[in-house]
């Protein structure tokens, strides 16, 4: 019996699988065809949490350099002085070595103006390891100060607005139901 | 074709030289159109195949090397043919060379009695399918020399499953092939066609039950002596790396994809030859031409058919285990292939002109079993609820 | 070896005059079907095994050592990398090791967001399990549908902490983010369109004929031998122990979930087979969309993450925490001497043991069963070696 009930088996296991598989001639292929064929660019269809390569702005950075405390791979080097006449924080040099960085996001976290971020970007290919450090700094450039009440200087306060967007939206209380 | 050749002589082209060089000329042309023939039906074939493929699996397949990825396979032929032609250190370098071109030699000269048309063959034997069956046999031969020249022990493995497989399998093949011959009595390809019609219940495969289940025992079969998933052991990807051509690359890893899908293409004609009807007709045009036309679109259509059967099956099954291969074959497939001959020959016994009820019935539940499949495949799609896509375009 | 080995090995017999020379074959570490980079010695006569080594150590990288140089926080990208096939309950095993050697309560709407995201992350490992079984079989068309699924999987995982891979989505103490707005809809829509697509995917490749003839009666691992070898997990439930870390020792907030311990049935065969092994994974991710919808459902408000020192110090002292990762139970152990590094950080992962006992399960049988064994045992490479 166990001869015919294998035949039996197999003509409808396969009858069965056959049948899904023909299903599928009818269903839509799930190929994004990355990166000419796409109505939108995938950058920005990524969620707002997307985790690509890091982006620093200068103008509203404090030089506290927690972010450079919190890399485990320490693929972020900051050289901060305090100048001693004005009792300002002078950044000297800002790299990021994003051939080291794994997008783990410990360093956004930290920051406590959103100025350093990932980006939704994420084609980094280059063709030298040296051109992946991407170095901020161009000559030393004075920290940014907070100031108590909203921002007044013009050229600062959108950048300012987007990084505390940015820490906002990671404290997002999420919907409860 | 012998015609057309003694035409051919007798029209003056070839004035003096010796009859026999010019039989070899026409014969070379023939050889040479064919060649070209069967490397666009191999590379049309592995182009389909990937689409095929590509949809089952929610992918799309090939699309970009001309309109809708038409022309990939001359894409991948030419940087095959541009890759650097390895031969291992250790190899048993003439063997290895040779054994592509074996394997070609085998499936190439099936083509010379496939027949797309009335007068569309090169050469209409009186021993076609023996002569198919014996030479398909030639690439057991390549394939076995590639995994022993290999000098490689994955390869090797692969070359012995496929010389006991495709062995072992040309027996329900062959008992396959009998009971047809048992309703023809002709062995010639042109013949059997010709003892078909045009109408389904007139072809061989609805003819009576035995013949249906003979089919089916062929179509296994041949996908076994064609390497076919689930039947794809020699090569076995996820077990033997790539079987018997693990050290090939180049053209002669080409070669081999070719025998493959040229394979295919012949158990489809061979298929659509002895059941399906082959190039027969409805009788709807008096021009010769046109009518060549029509039957050569009709067998290509019928054997592009089974073709696409095979690459979905490719596309659902598993692959058997090696014991499991030879249970299939000796416990269950060659004694029902044995039973099945025997109740064909009391059939033709009974019937020897055929039973016209038996056939229409036959016609009517293959057509219950279809619709039976789709109202299948509609629930399948029912219960997933997927984003539909009708064109096969994309 | 142990005795239990000598008990199961299956030393065919030849007869004689037969006896033939021993072919011994390196599969791996560059082999297709060893996901990875694993390798076996092969001692072969023809298509039968004498018997497969493992060999382990091609994809080893010190992450047990890295753990003493980089602090508490910082390592726990590193433990994405753990086994990155499902790195979220790799987060989950450091944090919760961090959190009982420092004795933190994590806010419940923490712990519910985790095991959203643990059980996402189980799906989403069990169909790359079952997947790359059927391929391994030689069909690829399930594995296409398995990872089109775990795609969505992961689009969903990248909306909650923004990669698909090493998510690095647990802090000490809770998690980094919230639920974004509308994840709730969005991941009970994706539940809603998965559960059918499981039925189909069974009578698609599980119960396939020739499929169940593969895996079915292939090596199976009776439920004292997988205890001696110390099989966890699905492995070990395949054998029809009903063990589940889940179950058995509560963490995090599983006990106010009702879901059940699928175990092996030995449906087509003996109990413990390639085949119950594949199923119980099968049947686990039924299981995880019922916990995720009870989740999904109640989700209490509150914080997410505790407030914890950026400069993470424990006392002095010691935790061993087990979780239930998708390839069974997975130890942190983690010593403290007070300061911000740990002295030291041992891992113990379900793929070793697994590795381990292929060797036993290998002898007598086919080399296509081999790869059965590998795929059906879902031995990840990197989680072997760390």
């Amino acid at each position: 019996m166990g001869y015919f009930q294998n035949i039996k088996d197999t003509i409808t296991t396969i009858f069965e699988g056959m049948a899904i598989t023909a299903s599928h001639f009818v269903r839509k292929p799930y190929t994004v065809q990355y990166p000419d064929r796409i109505d939108i660019r995938i950058q920005d269809t990524l969620p707002f949490r997307y985790r690509g390569l890091l982006d620093v702005d200068l103008e509203i950075c404090t030089g506290c350099l927690a972010c450079e405390r919190a890399c485990p791979i320490d693929c972020i080097v900051i050289d901060a002085d305090k100048n001693k006449k004005t009792k300002e924080m002078v950044l000297k040099r800002f790299d990021i070595d994003l051939a080291k960085c794994m997008y783990c996001g410990l360093c956004s976290e930290p920051c406590p103006t959103g100025s350093i971020h990932h980006t939704p970007e994420f084609e980094g290919a280059d063709y030298s390891l040296e051109s992946l450090v991407r170095r901020y700094v161009k000559a030393p450039i004075p920290a940014y100060k907070p100031i108590k009440g909203p921002e007044t200087d013009p050229e600062v306060a959108p950048i300012l607005s987007r990084g505390l967007k940015y820490l906002d939206e990671f404290a997002t209380p999420g919907d409860s139901k | 074709m012998r015609k057309f050749a003694d035409s051919l002589l007798n029209g003056g082209i070839f004035d003096g030289m010796p009859i026999e060089l010019g039989y070899v000329l026409v014969v070379a042309f023939f050889a040479f159109v064919l060649l070209n023939f069967i490397m666009l039906v191999a590379g049309v074939t592995s182009w389909l195949e990937r689409r095929v493929w590509g949809r089952i699996q929610s992918r799309i397949g090939p699309n970009r090397v001309g309109p809708q990825g038409t022309i990939q396979w001359l894409a991948d032929g030419l940087k095959n043919i541009m890759k650097e032609d390895i031969i291992p250190e250790e190899a048993d370098a003439p063997l290895f060379k040779i054994a592509p071109y074996l394997a070609m030699m085998g499936f190439f000269a099936t083509f010379a009695v496939i027949p797309f048309g009335d007068g569309l063959v090169v050469a209409d034997l009186d021993v076609g399918l023996l002569y198919i069956t014996a030479v398909t046999a030639l690439v057991v031969v390549g394939v076995l020399m590639a995994g022993w020249a290999s000098n490689n022990k994955w390869a090797l493995l692969g070359g012995i499953r496929s010389a006991a497989q495709i062995i072992s399998y040309e027996i329900p093949a062959g008992l396959g092939v009998i009971t047809v011959v048992l309703f023809t009595g002709s062995l010639s390809m042109q013949s059997i066609i010709r003892a078909q019609g045009w109408e389904p219940w007139n072809w061989f495969m609805f003819d009576n039950p035995f013949l249906f289940v003979a089919f089916f025992l062929f179509f296994v079969s041949a996908l076994a002596e064609g390497n076919r998933t689930p039947f794809d052991l020699p090569e076995a990807e996820s077990e033997l790396v790539a079987g018997a051509f693990t050290e090939y690359s180049g053209l002669r890893n080409l070669l081999f994809f070719l025998v493959e899908w040229g394979n295919l293409y012949v158990i489809g004609a061979l298929c659509a030859t002895m059941f399906l009807g082959g190039w027969q007709i409805p009788p709807v045009t008096e021009n010769p031409f046109l009518l060549g036309l029509l039957q050569f679109i009709t067998f290509f259509a019928k054997s592009y058919f089974i073709v696409f059967v095979a690459m979905w099956i490719r596309g659902t099954l598993p692959r058997v285990r090696v014991d499991q291969l030879m249970t299939l074959c000796w416990k269950y497939l060659t004694p029902i292939a044995f039973v099945n001959l025997l109740g064909a020959m009391i059939w033709f016994i009974v019937f020897p002109h055929g039973f016209l009820p038996m056939r229409i019935a036959m016609v009517l539940i293959g057509g219950g079993i279809f619709l039976y499949f789709l109202s299948r495949v509609m629930f399948h799609l029912r219960r997933a609820k997927p984003e539909m896509h009708l064109s096969p375009l994309a | 070896m142990s005795t239990t080995s000598i008990e199961i090995g299956l030393e065919r017999e030849t007869p004689a005059g037969l006896e033939t020379e021993e072919m011994t074959l390196n599969m791996g570490p560059q082999h297709p079907s060893t996901h990875g980079v694993l390798r076996f010695v092969v001692k072969a006569d023809g298509e039968i095994m004498r018997r497969a080594i493992p060999d382990i150590g091609y994809l080893h990288r010190s992450i047990e050592k890295i753990s003493e140089k980089v602090g508490y926080h910082g390592f726990m990208p590193y433990t994405d990398r753990v086994d990155y096939v499902s790195a979220m309950q790799c987060n989950q095993g450091w944090a919760i090791a961090c959190e009982s050697l420092a004795g933190i309560e994590v806010p419940r709407r923490g712990e519910y967001c985790r095991v959203i995201a643990c059980e996402f992350g189980r799906i989403a490992s069990h169909l790359i399990s079952v997947g790359a079984t059927a391929m391994d079989i030689g069909a690829f068309t399930p594995f296409t549908h398995a990872l089109r699924e775990r795609e969505k999987i992961n689009d969903i995982l990248e909306e909650l902490c923004g990669a698909r891979l090493t998510f690095n989505y647990m802090r000490i103490g809770g998690c980094a983010w919230d639920i974004p707005p509308g994840f709730i809809k969005r991941a009970t829509a994706f539940l809603d369109a998965f559960e059918p697509l499981i039925d189909e995917y069974n009578e698609l490749i599980s119960f396939n004929k020739i499929y169940t003839e593969r895996m079915g009666n292939v090596a199976p691992v009776s439920a004292e031998l997988a205890i001696a070898w110390n099989l966890v997990g699905p492995n070990l439930r395949g054998s029809g122990v009903k063990y589940d870390v889940r179950k058995d020792e509560p963490y995090s907030v599983y006990p106010e979930f009702d879901f059940d311990v699928p175990v092996g049935e030995g449906k087509m065969g003996e109990v413990g087979d390639c085949w119950d092994r594949y199923m119980v994974r099968m049947d686990e991710m039924k299981e995880s969309c019922k916990i995720l919808r009870q989740a999904l459902g109640g989700l209490p408000e509150g914080p997410v993450v505790a407030k914890v020192a950026r400069t993470f110090k424990p006392p002095v002292g010691e935790a061993y925490v087990r979780v239930e990762g998708s390839r069974g139970d997975m130890g942190w152990f983690v010593v403290s001497d007070g300061t911000a590094f740990p002295v030291r950080t041992h891992i113990r992962t379900g793929s070793y043991s697994a590795m381990a006992i292929v060797e036993v399960l290998s002898q007598g049988l086919m080399i296509a069963d081999l790869i059965a064994v590998i795929a059906s045992l879902d031995i990840v490479a990197p989680e072997v070696d760390r």
